[in-house]
């Protein structure tokens, strides 16, 4: 591949995400929404992250997804932790032990 | 005088950007983007191996600034037509869509020129801590939401550097492209503060795990979209029994 042909890829790609970033910022800032349409916004965050979180750990190609149980622990490890301390740096350091642990005691 | 009444024409845009610092973002922000480190370095090692120039390849951290959408980008380019690496890479960055949308009340109170510049920095990470911020003052939520962007784009080109150079002397089996995952359960569980969100973040997971198969990774569409319903849906409930028992 040539560097011309990267370079209008990457161009490409940027403009579109960033018209998709910008697209309902720019159009419906000034707009009053109707109260159900906030509502659903509100389920934008846990619903779009829980899939990312799924998309990350899962593989596809493997049995179940190739979701191991290292990684079903150090998952429900760090929102234990995030639950009861409401805190992200001991649920990122509670959910990576549990995970090394269970894969090294495995 | 109220905060919505001010006029934003006049403001200086350049003390606005480059004067206000937030320490609580930048507190909030360093230990979230510490699991991207890791994906940074998958990224830098997949761009040394892919038919892309690397120096052009780099450009997408630059430009595209989206993790999955470039890894996508990179592993793709040389293996299937060029148009068919660019919709896959916006297949994947689609649920910025939904972002976009969720934020767009916080912008009705801001300046033209922060709402042309903050869709750029409009990351996973980012729109997860700022999304609690809606209803700081306006000037509090740009200052934070600006803050919280830089840090991730100037530490992402740095980290995709550090992976080009670096990236192939970490070995796989330490298992650091674990982190992202672990710090979104994190982020997602602080989420959760209504019925509503609950529902939306497991009919999501559920069916997101179900069609992880589907191609372009849009089983996270599918899921983002099935949970969103479902907490609306949840949302309603009550006010239908309510209507109902009249």
């Amino acid at each position: 591949m040539s560097v011309t042909e990267a370079l209008t890829l990457v161009a490409i790609v940027g403009a579109a995400t960033y018209a998709m970033r910008a697209g309902m910022i720019l159009t419906l800032a000034d707009r009053q929404l109707p109260e159900p349409a906030v509502r659903a916004l509100r389920n934008v965050g846990p619903a779009v992250l829980a899939a990312l979180v799924v998309t990350l750990v899962a593989n596809p190609e493997e049995t179940m997804n190739g979701v191991t149980l290292a990684e079903v622990a150090g998952l429900t490890s760090a929102g234990v932790v995030a639950l009861r301390y409401r805190s992200l740096v001991p649920a990122l350091a509670a959910g990576m032990i549990v995970f090394w642990l269970i894969r090294w005691a495995v | 005088m109220s905060a919505a009444g001010r006029s934003f024409g006049d403001d200086d845009a350049h003390t606005r950007l480059f004067g206000a610092v937030d320490r609580e973002a930048l507190r909030d922000s360093l230990p979230i983007f510490v699991p991207a480190i890791p994906f940074g370095f998958v990224l830098g090692v997949a761009i040394t191996e892919s038919a892309m120039p690397s120096g052009a390849a780099y450009t997408s951290s630059l430009l595209v600034f989206a993790g999955a959408a470039q890894l996508t980008l990179v592993s793709l380019a040389g293996t299937v037509s060029l148009w068919t690496v660019a919709l896959a890479a916006m297949v994947i960055n689609l649920r910025h869509i939904m972002y976009s949308a969720a934020l767009a009340p916080a912008f009705s109170r801001q300046p033209k020129w922060f709402r042309w510049l903050a869709p750029f920095l409009l990351i996973d990470q980012v729109f997860a801590m700022v999304s609690p911020r809606t209803s700081d003052p306006p000037e509090r939520f740009r200052s934070y939401y600006l803050t919280c962007g830089s840090v991730f784009f100037i530490g992402w080109q740095a980290v995709t550097l550090l992976g080009i150079f670096f990236g192939s002397f970490v070995p796989a089996s330490w298992g650091l492209s674990f982190a992202p995952g672990v710090m979104f359960v994190g982020i997602v569980v602080l989420m959760l503060d209504r019925r509503a969100s609950v529902v939306a973040a497991v009919v999501a997971a559920v069916v997101c795990f179900v069609a992880v198969g589907l191609p372009n990774r849009s089983g996270l569409l599918l899921g983002a979209v099935c949970g969103i319903v479902a907490g609306f849906l949840t949302d309603r409930a009550p006010r239908r029994e309510a209507v109902g028992a009249r």
